[in-house]
């Protein structure tokens, strides 16, 4: 017994062990997503993003005349340990000279990949990211968000809501979001932007995932009659039934969806009938027309590749990517880590649209060549309306009253 | 106030014939042969998914022609479901926790089934109908008029099939006492794997009803077993009648709570509500089976 | 099984596994998953003692652990108590609310009790998240993202050096055990089976029900949470992501492959189970299709997991020892 459990145990573990170790001259990165459970789609949209990446530099010749040779770790639902584990195997074990995630752990990331040197970007767009990078700016050198923080996105959309060309009825929004700390950011950084400009908060209501029955709750807004109701779910099913049954009878309220307009079934299932919402795209590609003639070709390249639009992150992954290989190119050592992560911080990266920047805590901020877009579902489909930091309009599309708002 | 009230009663009642059906299926397992079935959830994204698949077939157009081919295909798969993994446990003494254990099992690999052949992304079916009438103040839609009816009517005519039919009342018999039932000769075996295909064909016809409205998604069958499981004991597990009081009740109890305290206390004062209950009722509202 | 084999095994279990680290130790990675092995081998032992022993169909475990953890988090980054301490606290939070879980369990049988124990699971989410657990100090839905790490005579154990923490588990691990063991070796184990097999015939014996219950939910929980709060110390991390359902199957599993009521099977059942889950990683979305029928073919083919198969494998060594 004993012995044949040894033996089970040595078996397994150097199974573990040698499906793990490669041979051959490539540079190995890192790759931790959500390959199962409920966070698979935004997996999915970041490894497309990635996959582009690195099939591009491997096609022209690889990074200092080496293929790039992605490790992909099942992120699973992010519990701490999992994360932790990630960061052990790829960073620990296999020695990855860098590492591309996305949504990545809000926070448990950093501080897990905060311990090895590697270069790592996530795409958390989290202040509990920034928070933890504060504590130690140099233990943390090596993190980089793509993406900023849900307070400043929370910011931004204020500011796009009070720049529509429109003339709120009234001056009372209803604000919805999710229980997770993406949503409760947003949604707390909406109340007090609204509240210092005078506005009233008539209801701030957090509701877990999963909820499709909002008839509670449309009870109370077609009593309250907001001008704007903002809904922050990042999640198809509760964003689309909310969606039909505040349809059922409408109020004459703007319908903000932020970031939840993002996950594709939105459009997917409804098309023409979302015509009307608004919502936002951190570091993201305005379409259905790109602002340059590169960011064009990109997006036509990406929609040739994927046979559809790119969603939202697949963009700022794939420039994660191009970022560290820009600093590798020039270093000339993908091993020098440290200075890898320094040129970044100091230099940036020149992408598709522009200049790609961190500030002094690591996160890209929203703004320059890589503003947050904003949305309104026109027909169909995502077009971008404004731009912001600074707000303004974006080329020559128009905001459209949506069908529902009676004068 | 008087109409938001009113308002808010129509959620409820909407909510519960929902819960309704769910419930029926899973406390009938649990009354004819103490089952507990993991995968319930799971079987309702079976139905959604099978409708889906026949949806995408160009000859199928409307939901009556669905109903009907579902219903025979999921049948056969809960009877052979039974037939093949609970079946064979009974033997044992600890056969209910292994029964859990081989459904949760069976849950954990439909689930990531579904996911790897359907997808990660949420899929929709075609609406049954369109339009919405309006009484005054309030607004019903046509498809949550049609979810009522089709919930309550299911429910009715099952307890119909129970109390008139002879595989109903031989249902009925096992349930009351397995060991006379067979001694006047009712199948036992088959009357367990009859009443698991009966409950898999129950919950997945409401997959069917309900993705219309709420989606089919790989693991979107988890809040249904909650909601299933919670109700089931609320009404007592095996009572049909129980499991349709519970569910309206829950139901109601749902929107005056989301209506007036928020939508994330709903979970919380369910279960409150649900402990409270089963701390004066162990057996439910009225449950017969301890 | 009869206690002396257990005890064998165990020793022999806890042995290989003690010198693991001389093949492994320069590998964190590998040295965290056997952390986490140790780990999860005592919440399934828990699980199993209070499931397959006394017959009780908890689903709170996880519950428990999460509370645990959160609780010495708080208590040593609240009112700075040492990390070490805070662990037993944290114990005793669990075990005082798994009394309160066992209250109403008391009366109810079979699904009703397993659904009481999954409620307090699924309403643990929002009550950490919502506006209790912020006031509590759990960071809402954010979680706690710095937790002091685990310090005894000056000499701290943190997460980038595995191998004293590993040690440090692995004792706690064979405590924890010990307990398990003699639980089942004395009168509390006989009482179990004898409520487990004939409830009504044992209390007119005499043997209370209501006390061994209670009990076992008490001591379950307390090991359970105290784990938690290792746990909360060595990661250096919390979120409610760990109430998803990935974790509550993997404990399922462990108990399916280890065999339920067949103590120590879990703790094999654990360094199994979570072996293949690491190995079975790199395929993404085809691991959970695999784990889910792996475990319908065990349940059918191997109904008492590994131990079982041992069993069925040296029935003579068995007939000779119970004699």
């Amino acid at each position: 017994m004993k012995k044949s459990l040894t033996l089970v145990l040595i078996l397994f573990f150097s199974l573990l062990i040698s499906s793990l170790s490669w041979a051959g001259e490539a540079i190995k990165i890192g790759v931790p997503l959500s390959m199962t459970g409920p966070y698979t789609d935004t997996g999915d949209n970041y490894w497309k993003g990635i996959k582009m990446a690195v099939d591009e530099i491997n096609q022209s010749g690889g990074l200092l005349d080496k293929q790039l040779e992605p490790v992909r770790f099942d992120a699973q639902e992010f519990a701490p340990e999992r994360v932790m584990q990630g960061a052990d195997y790829l960073c620990g074990k296999l020695k990855v000279d860098s590492i591309h995630a996305g949504w990545a752990g809000w926070g448990q990331d950093v501080r897990a990949y905060g311990k090895y040197t590697a270069p790592f970007f996530a795409d958390d767009g989290s202040q509990a990211s920034v928070d933890v990078y504060r504590q130690d700016k140099k233990q943390y050198n090596n993190i980089f968000q793509l993406t900023d923080t849900g307070i400043n996105q929370g910011k931004s959309m204020f500011n796009v809501l009070m720049a529509l060309p429109y003339e709120y009825p009234n001056k009372k929004v209803v604000i919805i979001t999710a229980d997770d700390a993406w949503g409760t950011e947003v949604g707390d950084t909406l109340e007090k932007n609204f509240e210092k400009q005078g506005w009233k908060v008539a209801m701030h209501e957090l509701v877990p995932y999963g909820t499709n029955q909002w008839g509670p709750l449309l009870t109370k807004i077609r009593k309250i009659k907001p001008a704007i109701i903002h809904v922050e779910i990042v999640s198809a099913q509760e964003v689309v039934t909310f969606f039909r049954q505040f349809m059922k009878k409408p109020t004459n309220s703007i319908l903000s969806y932020g970031y939840s307009l993002v996950p594709r079934e939105v459009l997917e299932t409804m098309g023409k009938e979302a015509d009307g919402l608004i919502g936002e795209v951190p570091t993201a590609m305005p379409t259905p027309q790109a602002p340059t003639p590169e960011a064009q070709a990109w997006l036509n390249k990406f929609n040739k590749t994927w046979s559809h639009l790119p969603q939202a992150g697949s963009w700022a992954a794939y420039s994660g990517v191009k970022t560290w290989a820009t600093a590798v190119s020039a270093i000339g050592d993908e091993k020098k880590h440290e200075e890898i992560s320094n040129y970044i911080a100091a230099n940036g990266y020149k992408g598709e649209t522009g200049w790609w920047k961190w500030d002094k805590d690591h996160v890209m901020r929203a703004g320059g060549d890589v503003p947050i877009a904003h949305y309104q579902v026109q027909n169909g489909e995502m077009i971008a309306i404004f731009t912001d930091p600074p707000a303004k309009p974006y080329k020559d599309y128009k905001f459209q009253i949506p069908r529902w708002i009676k004068k | 106030m008087f109409i938001e009230i009113i308002d808010v009663i129509i959620s409820g009642l909407i909510n519960g014939s929902v819960y309704a059906l769910m419930a029926v299926g899973l406390t009938l397992i649990y009354g004819v042969s103490k089952a507990f079935n993991f995968a319930y959830g799971s079987l309702y994204s079976l139905g959604g998914y099978i409708a889906f698949l026949l949806f995408s077939l160009a000859w199928i157009n409307n939901y009556l022609l669905v109903f009907c081919l579902a219903a025979p295909i999921l049948l056969v798969i809960g009877f052979f479901l039974e037939k093949l993994l609970v079946a064979p446990l009974r033997k044992r003494d600890d056969w209910e926790i292994k029964v859990m254990m081989i459904t949760l099992g069976l849950a954990l690999f439909l689930d990531n089934s579904f996911q790897v052949v359907f997808g990660a992304r949420m899929k929709s079916l075609p609406t049954m109908l369109e339009g919405s009438f309006e009484l005054g103040e309030f607004i019903l839609s046509y498809q949550d008029v049609a979810i009522f009816i089709f919930s309550i009517g299911g429910i009715l005519l099952f307890r119909w099939f129970l109390n008139n039919t002879r595989t109903g009342m031989s249902v009925r018999a096992v349930a009351q006492n397995p060991e006379g039932a067979q001694i006047v000769g009712i199948p036992k075996e088959f009357v367990f794997a009859a009443t698991f295909a009966i409950s898999t064909v129950m919950v997945g016809m409401g997959g069917i009803l309900l993705a219309q409205k709420y989606f089919i998604t790989p693991t979107g069958g988890w809040d249904i077993l909650v909601k299933a499981w919670v109700i089931t004991a609320f009404g007592g597990m095996g009572s049909i009648k129980g499991s349709l009081y519970a569910a309206f009740i829950v139901g109601m109890l749902e929107a005056f709570v989301g209506w007036h305290f928020g939508m994330t206390w709903t979970l919380i004062a369910l279960f409150a509500v649900l402990l409270t209950t089963l701390a004066v009722r162990p057996q439910g509202l009225m449950g017969k089976w301890g | 099984m009869e206690h002396k084999p257990i005890a064998l095994l165990l020793a022999g279990i806890w042995g290989i596994v003690a010198i693991l680290p001389l093949f492994f130790g320069s590998t964190n990675f590998i040295m965290h998953i056997l952390i986490m092995c140790l780990i999860w081998s005592v919440v399934a032992s828990c699980w199993d003692l209070i499931m397959g022993f006394a017959g009780i169909f908890s689903f709170g475990q996880v519950a428990f652990f999460v509370i645990g953890a959160y609780s010495s988090a708080i208590l040593s980054a609240k009112f700075g108590i040492a990390p070490i301490f805070a662990v037993f606290c944290a114990g005793g939070i669990a075990a005082a609310l798994g009394i309160l879980v066992g209250l109403p369990c008391l009366k109810l049988k079979g699904a009703y009790i397993a659904l009481v124990t999954f409620a307090v699971h699924m309403i643990l989410e929002p009550v950490l998240k919502g506006t209790i657990g912020r006031a509590l100090g759990t960071g809402g839905s954010r979680g706690i993202l710095t937790i002091a790490p685990m310090k005894i005579f000056g000499f701290t154990f943190s997460s980038s050096n595995p191998v004293p923490y590993f040690y440090l588990m692995l004792l706690v691990a064979i405590i924890c055990s010990a307990i398990i063991f003699i639980v089942i070796k004395s009168k509390w184990g006989t009482a179990f089976l004898a409520l487990k097999d004939a409830e009504d015939f044992a209390s007119c014996l005499g043997v209370s029900s209501y006390k061994y219950k209670l009990m076992v939910f008490a001591l379950t929980s307390f090991l359970t949470g105290m784990i938690g709060g290792f746990y909360a110390h060595y990661i250096g991390m919390l979120s409610t992501r760990m109430l998803g359902i990935d974790l509550f199957v993997t404990l399922m599993i462990i108990l399916v492959i280890g065999g339920v009521g067949k103590f120590p099977g879990a703790i094999i059942g654990a360094f199994i189970t979570i072996a293949f889950n690491e190995m079975l990683s790199p395929i993404g979305p085809y691991r959970p299709i695999i784990l889910g029928a792996m475990v319908v073919m065990l349940v059918l083919i191997l109904p008492d997991g590994i131990v079982g198969l041992v069993e069925k494998l040296f029935p003579k060594k068995q007939h000779e020892l119970t004699h």
